[in-house]
């Protein structure tokens, strides 16, 4: 008897699907506007947008003439830009070049997404890394044709500043916090402190342009800096700050003990941080790190005020044609496209990487 | 009959003489590399923007092209550089660029910088203004009390300020720093005015849904002389500035990069004027001497890049989108009323 009280009162009234779903959206009257005003604007929003996008869009294999009379999104603009909108100017016969480049980028990030391979070997896949991609985009070696940096454009300049950016701005970043989070060396800290409040407290655009204007005149005269070179300077210098505070953030969590444990067991410092600090203060800062990653991977493309043309520069260049001057929109979806493809995968790592953790 | 006969071969030693000592660094090094560096725009429309293949195409490239075909004798030998923010005039003073056809306005106080020479105008352009024709405005005057819509920061707003300034007419500045947005707010009425360089107009006009609702002013409030710009070198100068009269010699003779091919088959019964122009011992052939280039240097010109009449077609006249009339205005051969003067030669 007692049993089956407590079953009647535990488990929930059986109710059907339609039933279940009828009482979310339309328990009272107030539920009911709310719903209906949402699936009228759910609907409406979704026909203007499937609309143009395919019902009176021209399909990609047709002719762009068609274009001209269509009310929709003229599809055959990016058959026919893409790969502008990719590569820029490059020459076209070498396209392949920073195709390739591209992908070894990308793939390289893939690698050391695995945590089982996070670890020394990583440096020398970056340093590897950094050594082909330029190769292959600059040439000038092993019968690869020279190809001037002006003339590298859209997307492997978009990777090469944000990840190769993030890539060496993250050491520095764990340097600065380190730095910052000890009191043995007073005048290093000072620096440090010096070095990430600055940074912060200035917007990226100016660090760019110092980066632009001020850096080459702090060269000796026979050293002529690439502009590329000189802007992924100033973003590593400007998002090394960003880590740093992640990173110190992730370092104040580690309690006070774990430090006297490592000095009783008479490691040294260096031992003491990498074996029992910095993994454990890591795993704290990861969210914070994954966050300053993807900000600075979409700030990449303000470097266009620069004169730099990653692919947000070369999308608007594919429009410019007199012939094509239409269709714009279609350009910045391809770009948006590929934005959120790209932040999508990132931010769905960071969030396994969290549920993997905890 | 002697005379006839020494006195070109005098010249021609004299020649050999003169391009020895005139032929400048520029001019040596553009040779001896078989390529020609040359500065553009990166975006801007009817002037230069990267086709598909991210080949730079428009009016100001073509004269990179001339350029090429003139000293090189292949216009694809141009290496044509798409340069942003860093002023092209800069580069060209750091010697990191030959020349710049980039629509630079021609002033006096850059002139006066010894690092770079103005060589010759290609395209007279100036400030001017459209209205939507419900306006019911024929003349700038008569713009008292308007909304104008302008760029943040430009010469543009300097020059509107003057203008209307010197008139006593009021107006009132929409500052709009993006170029989309400023278009999508003058063809949604929030300005009576759009003020901007008379070919920016004309390429902004077709962007609205009705272009023919939208008319531009006659009025120009500006003079934009754009400007050739090189490197200073005598012989470079000199190439580029006759390059150049040779385009427009050939367009007031009638000789078009199509017909070109026939004119030379039968040289000997041509016009005195076109002989000269493209015989290889006659003026054309005498100045290839004496500035240093291929004896050829003006048949390739018209052959690979065409007359000025040609490239202006192709790029901004009426087969294009901008189709911005030619005749009448500053752009015409000076036969025609314009101020494009053919220098002769002989």
């Amino acid at each position: 008897m007692e049993q089956t009280i407590r079953a009647q009162t535990t488990l929930p009234p059986k109710i059907g699907f339609a039933e279940k779903w009828r009482r979310r959206l339309f328990g009272n009257l107030r539920d009911g506007i709310l719903t209906m005003i949402l699936i009228a604007a759910v609907l409406g929003l979704g026909s203007v947008a499937i609309n143009w996008l395919v019902i009176n869009a021209v399909a990609p294999w047709s002719t762009a003439d068609l274009c001209r009379e269509a009310t929709g999104a003229c599809w055959p603009f990016l058959v026919e830009k893409h790969r502008l909108i990719l590569f820029g100017t490059y020459p076209w016969e070498q396209q392949w070049r920073p195709f390739m480049a591209s992908l070894i980028l990308l793939i390289g990030v893939g690698v050391s997404m695995v945590p089982h391979w996070q670890d020394k070997r990583l440096i020398w896949v970056w340093l590897g890394l950094a050594v082909t991609f330029t190769v292959l985009m600059r040439g000038g070696v092993g019968g690869l044709e020279y190809v001037q940096p002006e003339r590298w454009n859209g997307l492997p300049v978009l990777l090469m500043l944000a990840i190769f950016g993030l890539v060496f701005a993250f050491p520095l970043g764990l340097f600065l916090a380190l730095a910052r989070h000890q009191d043995k060396l007073p005048a290093l800290r000072a620096i440090a402190v010096l070095w990430i409040e600055l940074v912060r407290g200035v917007p990226m655009i100016m660090v760019l342009f110092l980066g632009l204007f001020v850096l080459p005149l702090m060269m000796p005269d026979d050293i002529k800096l690439n502009p590329l070179i000189t802007t992924m300077i100033a973003l590593v210098i400007f998002h090394s700050a960003y880590f740093a505070e992640s990173i110190r953030g992730g370092l104040q969590t580690v309690p006070l003990g774990q430090y006297e444990a490592a000095d009783s067991q008479g490691l040294s410092w260096f031992q003491k941080t990498r074996l029992i600090i910095l993994p454990q203060a890591l795993r704290i800062a990861m969210p914070g790190i994954l966050n300053t990653v993807l900000g600075a991977y979409k700030d990449t493309s303000l470097v266009v005020i620069i004169g730099i043309h990653d692919i947000m520069a070369t999308a608007k260049m594919s429009f410019s044609d007199p012939v094509w001057q239409r269709y714009g929109l279609e350009a910045y979806l391809f770009v948006g496209g590929w934005f959120l493809a790209t932040c999508w995968c990132l931010s769905s790592y960071s969030r396994w990487l969290e549920r993997r953790t905890s | 009959m002697k005379v006839r006969f020494v006195l070109p071969a005098a010249f021609a030693v004299l020649a050999g003489f003169a391009t020895q000592a005139n032929a400048g660094p520029v001019m040596d090094k553009i040779k001896a590399e078989d390529s020609l560096v040359c500065l553009v725009n990166t975006n801007s429309p009817g002037f230069s923007v990267p086709d598909s293949q991210g080949v730079y195409q428009g009016f100001n490239t073509d004269f990179c092209r001339m350029t090429a075909a003139a000293i090189l004798g292949d216009a694809k030998k141009a290496d044509i550089r798409g340069i942003g923010f860093s002023d092209s005039m800069k580069t060209i003073v750091a010697e990191g660029a030959d020349m710049a056809s980039r629509s630079i306005t021609r002033t006096g106080t850059r002139d006066a910088n010894p690092g770079m020479r103005f060589v010759v105008t290609t395209y007279y352009d100036g400030q001017g203004f459209m209205i939507p024709k419900k306006l019911g405005v024929n003349h700038a005057s008569e713009l008292n009390g308007a909304t104008v819509c302008a760029e943040e920061g430009s010469t543009t707003l300097l020059n509107i300020a003057d203008w209307f300034g010197d008139r006593n007419i009021e107006y009132r500045v929409e500052n709009i720093a993006d170029k989309s947005a400023r278009l999508q707010a003058f063809f949604a009425g929030k300005c009576d005015v759009l003020a901007s360089d008379r070919t920016a107009l004309s390429s902004d006009r077709l962007l609205a849904d009705n272009p023919g609702d939208f008319a531009i002013l006659p009025e120009v409030i500006s003079n934009e002389p754009l400007t050739l710009l090189s490197r200073p070198d005598d012989a470079f100068e000199t190439a580029i500035y006759w390059a150049f009269q040779v385009m427009l010699n050939a367009e007031a003779m009638g000789v078009t990069s199509e017909n070109i091919d026939g004119i030379m088959a039968d040289l000997a019964n041509q016009p005195k004027g076109v002989q000269r122009l493209f015989g290889q011992d006659s003026a054309a052939g005498e100045m290839a001497q004496q500035i240093g280039l291929p004896a050829d240097w003006s048949y390739q010109i018209i052959k690979q890049v065409g007359n000025y009449g040609e490239v202006y077609d192709r790029h901004l006249g009426p087969n294009t989108s901008f189709d911005m009339a030619r005749t009448a205005t500053a752009n015409a051969l000076s036969q025609d009323g314009g101020l494009l003067y053919p220098d002769p030669i002989r």
